[in-house]
């Protein structure tokens, strides 16, 4: 049901709600393989009072509703699905508290990365970021969604950077989570009522709430950064290295990151993109940085604090060391034949949306995010390139990029598929593969615990009783359905 | 004491026969002298309070025993097809455990799920049964260099299973980040019968390596429920690296016998190997904060903490040493003390007690060594083993451990809000022994719970003696008087730091959240449209929000009075 777009303008005011057909068009896509569909409205809001008025609002009008922040997760989560309105907290850009004694930052929904990292260099504090996520990125609907941060392999006590919240309930009404819930002071994540509470918003695609504020961790910058390299011929050879660095709790940061991906970040003559898809650019450098580079390249990152900088880089390098040695595998300071490539791979660890790149290849990337454990990263490439061959999709251009979480528990995967946008058959031809990919990935093991897109019903069909009662939770909570309909295991 | 008979409520026959039928008849029990033992948990006010009074509503109509999930799900199917009651149950240690209602309740003693199942070094996880408690993880766990990151206070015999109901706090969680942050997965049989899974277990073909998802987590439902969402059957925990022996070292003096174990040489168990325990006292409260923020900040240790007078309780062997030693201030009142391993090498231990050394001379506090307050030290070696494995929780244990506040923030304002509720409450009501008072003249108990000791938990406990009704009473009263402070000062997440909170203090303190039972209300009728699991404990349903006695009501809303918050009328 659609509602009537003077009502809408009552709550934000005129010029905040946008039917004309070229915005609608805009918000009906992203770069993803998500069927577009076109919203009935874009509503700005800038308050938390204007959500909640627009949520009662969609409720008395059984309007959906899609809340929508940067846009950038490109895997169709904003995509109005059933029409409706997609509510758009870009504006809402406000850091409304940075504590630097107590490490937290409270941040609307509009406020992205580079913005809050611009505000935290000069205390010499950092935010944590994903590997490949967009500058321009929200920094609050990206840990809502669950993106696993750089330095998520030295997490020993999990991926949680959350805080405390604020949240518009799909009845509109406000609620705050951990030591926020009884009004005063933010600065504790656990309750109110049970202690994870506010984990059931996470992963959920903005259709349990909207969440309008976040408390998250920051950190000091380091001193001083090491950056080791390890390179290996598969991926395979990799895994035991990883597992026993890991186990052995060395370094802070690391990742294997395939020589695609790696060239692609090292290409200094592409420009880092902030839309998508993007033009595809000349990839002679690329080419000629991917021939010299080794098939995967481990980097393990040891930072020293202000306190006993050296000392601290000390022990962890000579363990380091001793390891590598033991294991027999080479490790280096710095990429062979790539001159300074240490310190674009440095720069990255702050602000790691160099590999963005990427896209000048062919204009678009269709990622396979999942996570996996470590003994099944080698076979779950394998049927990757095999796939790939059988749909004449060259193996060489996957690009993938693997990280371990907390000491290797699990390992985050990004296996990456290139495609001209413009090009009708070879999108057609990479949506085949990619989504042949998801299904095989998943019948392998591969777990997509963000379930997007296509991958939602290839997850839920496979866990009966907790997609049942995630639609009792559904029901229960938004009886209206009003937000984000269709998404996950909802109607 | 009132002279009545206390007379429990009975199940009916055909259904006593039917939950026979699922355990067989040495399984299930309805015999008093079998029922009397789960009446009164060994913590309990409200339960020893209800006993006083000869409350029938005390004492579970039937104790069943299952073996498997399946018995679970057989039991739980003939309760909710009937609507009778459920209680889970491991060991009671927790300050309420009992029936919620006089309604006739079956109490699920899980004792015979007592396996570990699987101890995985690829995905660094355990799989535990719902009556494995973290002696027996512990144990099996370093046989392959892992371990489970802590365990609580209150003794390593706690499980796993109801520590995930309600607390898992532990003194390592500066770098663990309490059990919250250590489920990979949980088992839980709901009230329909239906098992539900989460985390990537939850997906037929997946592997258990990952906590979250598909999509919103549901395990956030069923973490710190009491039991309200089902019983637990299973939980897969995350391990991490062990760099001690594969078996804990022993005390030197060997095991006691019956006549010495209250020698305190049984008590000083060496070190395990890599492994640090540093403790430095201070002239004040300002410059124990000052370190614990900056020990915190330097991201460095698996705990972090500050028990000051707390110390006479835990590391006390008599009762009479613990009453001396409170009154004598036999330890510092301001300290800390900061728990090291060397996970990646020597080389990160030395590291990182330079690090404490340089940060305890920054704010002029001193070690204790064996040459300065030598004594001292040495009676605070129980907590060498401790660090690690609990034994002490007990000891604790004045005449009773009935009730606590414990709020949850930031070092600097958590530290001073818990001396202020604590000592305002304990002027209100008085205190109900010697020991209620610890902590609040001097540092009140202090646990880092993020390795950037970004928050923590702190708390302050009753210790009546479980003889005198009266003593109970106030022990309560005081105990809700500090919470309804810290809500109505709007400090925390409600009824505790955990953010876990149990009737009435949900239902009738609309300001948590705000009206954050109402949400609560719908949860609890996802999982449970009947209302039979731990009936009215966490959140009450309508009815039973309307059914709360009128004096108690009375009485809550004299609390909230005192606070400057309205009454809350029905
Ligand atoms: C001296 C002392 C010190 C303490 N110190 C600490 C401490 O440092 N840290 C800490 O975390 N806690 C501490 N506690 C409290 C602690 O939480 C409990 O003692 C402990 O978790 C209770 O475990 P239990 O096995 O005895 O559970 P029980 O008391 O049997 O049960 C606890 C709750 O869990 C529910 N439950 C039990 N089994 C299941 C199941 N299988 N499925 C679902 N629900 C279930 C019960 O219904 C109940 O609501 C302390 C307690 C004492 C007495």
């Amino acid at each position: 049901m659609a509602v009537d777009n003077s009502k809408l303008e009552k709550i934000v005011g005129k010029k905040n709600v946008l039917a004309d057909e070229a915005t609608l068009m805009q918000f009906s896509q992203d770069q993803s393989f998500v069927a577009p569909r076109r919203p009935d409205a874009v509503v700005y809001v800038e308050t938390v009072e204007q959500v909640q008025q627009l949520v009662k609002l969609a409720n008395e009008t059984l309007t959906p509703i899609v809340p929508f922040s940067s846009g950038l997760t490109l895997r169709g989560a904003a995509i109005a699905d059933q029409g409706g309105i997609i509510l758009n907290m870009s504006r809402m850009k406000k850091i409304i508290e940075i504590d630097d004694e107590n490490l937290f930052a409270m941040v609307e929904p509009g406020v992205t990365y580079k913005q809050l990292q611009d505000e935290l260099t000069p205390k010499g504090l950092k935010v944590m970021i994903p590997f490949g996520a967009p500058a321009d990125r929200s920094v609050l609907t990206s840990y809502l969604e669950r993106d696993p941060v750089m330095a998520a392999p030295c997490f020993e006590d999990g991926n949680s950077l959350i805080m405390d919240t604020e949240i518009v309930l799909p009845n509109g009404d406000i609620f705050h989570t951990g030591n926020w819930a009884s009004g005063g002071r933010p600065g504790a994540p656990s309750g109110p009522i049970r202690t994870n509470i506010l984990r059931m918003w996470t992963g959920a695609q903005g259709t349990l709430g909207i969440m309008t504020k976040m408390v998250v961790q920051v950190s000091y910058m380091p001193a001083q950064r090491k950056i080791f390299f390890i390179p290996f011929k598969s991926l395979a050879e990799a895994v035991e290295p990883m597992k026993r660095i890991q186990r052995r709790e060395i370094g802070s940061e690391s990742f294997i990151i395939n020589s695609f991906n790696l060239a692609a970040l090292l290409t200094e003559s592409w420009k880092v993109p902030s839309k998508f898809p993007v033009k595809a650019a000349d990839a002679k450098e690329f080419e000629q940085i991917r021939k010299v580079l080794p098939a995967y390249t481990m980097a393990v990152v040891i930072n020293g604090p202000k306190r006993r900088t050296e000392e601290k880089i000390a022990y962890e390098v000579t363990a380091l060391k001793e390891l590598c040695d033991s294991l027999n595998v080479q490790l280096l300071e710095s990429l062979p034949n790539i001159t300074g490539a240490e310190n674009i791979i440095d720069a990255e660890i702050l602000r790691p949306w160099g590999v963005l790149r990427k896209f000048n290849y062919k204009g678009s990337v269709h990622d396979l995010t999942f996570k996996a454990p470590i003994t099944k990263i080698a076979e779950l490439e394998k049927l990757m390139f095999d796939l790939a061959l059988q749909a004449g999709y060259p193996a060489a251009d996957i690009g993938m990029y693997l990280m371990p979480l907390e000491r290797g528990r699990a390992i985050h995967c990004e296996f990456d598929l290139h495609c001209t946008a413009a090009d009708e058959a070879e999108r057609e031809t990479v949506k085949t593969l990619w989504q042949k990919a998801s299904a095989e990935l998943i019948n392998n093991g591969a777990y997509f615990d963000r379930p997007y897109g296509i991958w939602a019903p290839l997850m839920y069909s496979r866990a009966a009783v907790y997609s049942q009662m995630l639609q009792k939770l559904k029901a229960e909570t938004d009886p209206n359905n009003i937000l984000n309909p269709g998404k996950l295991c909802f109607a | 004491m009132e002279n009545k008979k206390m007379i429990p409520a009975k199940l009916p026959p055909d259904i006593y026969r039917a939950l026979e039928d699922v355990v067989g008849q040495e399984y299930i029990s309805q015999d008093r002298a079998v029922l009397e033992c789960y009446s009164k948990f060994s913590v309990d006010a409200g339960g020893t309070l209800k006993k006083h009074m000869k409350d029938p509503s005390n004492i579970p109509a039937c104790i069943v025993y299952p073996e498997s999930t399946e018995d679970v799900q057989a039991i739980m199917r003939i309760c909710n097809r009937y609507k009778i009651n459920v209680i889970p149950f491991t060991n009671g240690m927790i300050t309420f455990s009992g029936p919620t209602t006089p309604d006739p309740t079956v109490c699920v003693h899980v004792s015979r799920m007592n396996k570990v199942l699987d101890v995985n070094e690829d995905t660094l996880t355990a799989r535990v049964e719902a009556y494995v408690d973290y002696a027996q993880l512990q144990a099996e766990a370093m046989k392959k260099g892992l371990w489970n990151g802590g365990t609580p206070l209150a003794t390593t015999i706690c499980k796993i299973s109801s520590q995930s109901a309600f607390a898992g706090v532990w003194q390592t969680d500066h770098k663990y980040g309490t059990l919250s942050r250590n489920i990979v997965s949980i088992k839980v049989v709901m009230p329909s019968g239906d098992v539900l899974v989460t985390g990537s277990d939850s997906v037929s073909g997946m592997e258990t390596f990952w906590e979250y998802g598909p999509g919103p987590d549901l395990y956030s439902l069923i973490r710190g429920s009491g039991g309200t969402t089902g019983i637990v059957t299973e939980v897969v925990c995350k391990l991490h690296t062990w760099c001690g022996e594969t078996e804990l070292p022993e005390p030197p003096a060997g095991r006691p016998s019956i006549q010495t174990f209250t020698e305190a040489k049984y008590d000083t168990a060496p070190f395990p190997k890599r492994h640090t325990l540093l403790w430095a006292e201070f002239d004040d409260l300002e410059a124990e904060i000052a370190a614990l923020r900056k020990i915190g900040q330097a991201g460095i240790g698996v705990g972090l903490n500050a028990t000051g007078v707390y110390n006479a309780y835990y590391c006390s062997q008599t009762q009479d040493m613990t009453l001396d030693r409170v009154k004598n201030k036999f330890f510092p009142p301001y300290n800390l003390y900061v728990i090291l391993q060397g996970i990646v090498s020597q080389g990160q231990l030395d590291y990182e007690e330079s690090v404490v050394r340089d940060i305890i001379a920054e704010v002029n506090g001193r070690f204790l060594t064996e040459e300065y307050k030598g004594d001292v030290l040495y009676a605070l070696a129980p907590w060498n083993l401790d660090c690690i494995r609990h034994v002490t929780g007990y000891r604790m244990n004045r005449h009773s451990y009935c009730g606590s506040n414990i709020l949850g923030g930031p070092i600097d304002t958590v530290a001073r809000k818990t001396r202020e509720v604590w000592s305002k409450a304990l002027n209100t009501f008085g205190e109900t022994y010697v020991t209620d008072r610890g902590g609040m003249d001097d540092t009140p108990f202090l646990y880092s719970s993020n390795h950037g000791g970004r928050y923590w938990l702190t708390e302050a406990d009753v210790y009546p003696d479980m003889n005198k009704p009266e003593l109970l009473q106030r022990a309560q009263a005081t105990v809700a008087c500090g919470m309804v402070n810290t809500i109505a000062d709007k400090y925390g997440p409600g009824a505790n730091g955990l953010g876990v909170s149990i009737e009435p203090v949900t239902s009738f303190m609309p300001e948590v959240g705000p009206n954050a039972y109402l949400l609560f209300r719908k949860i609890r009728n996802v999982f449970d449209p009947k209302g039979i699991c731990a009936a009215g404990r966490q959140v009450f349903t309508k009815a039973e929000y309307d059914a709360f006695p009128e004096q108690a009501l009375a009485g809550f809303n004299k609390l909230r009075q005192m606070h400057g918050l309205q009454p809350i009328e029905r």
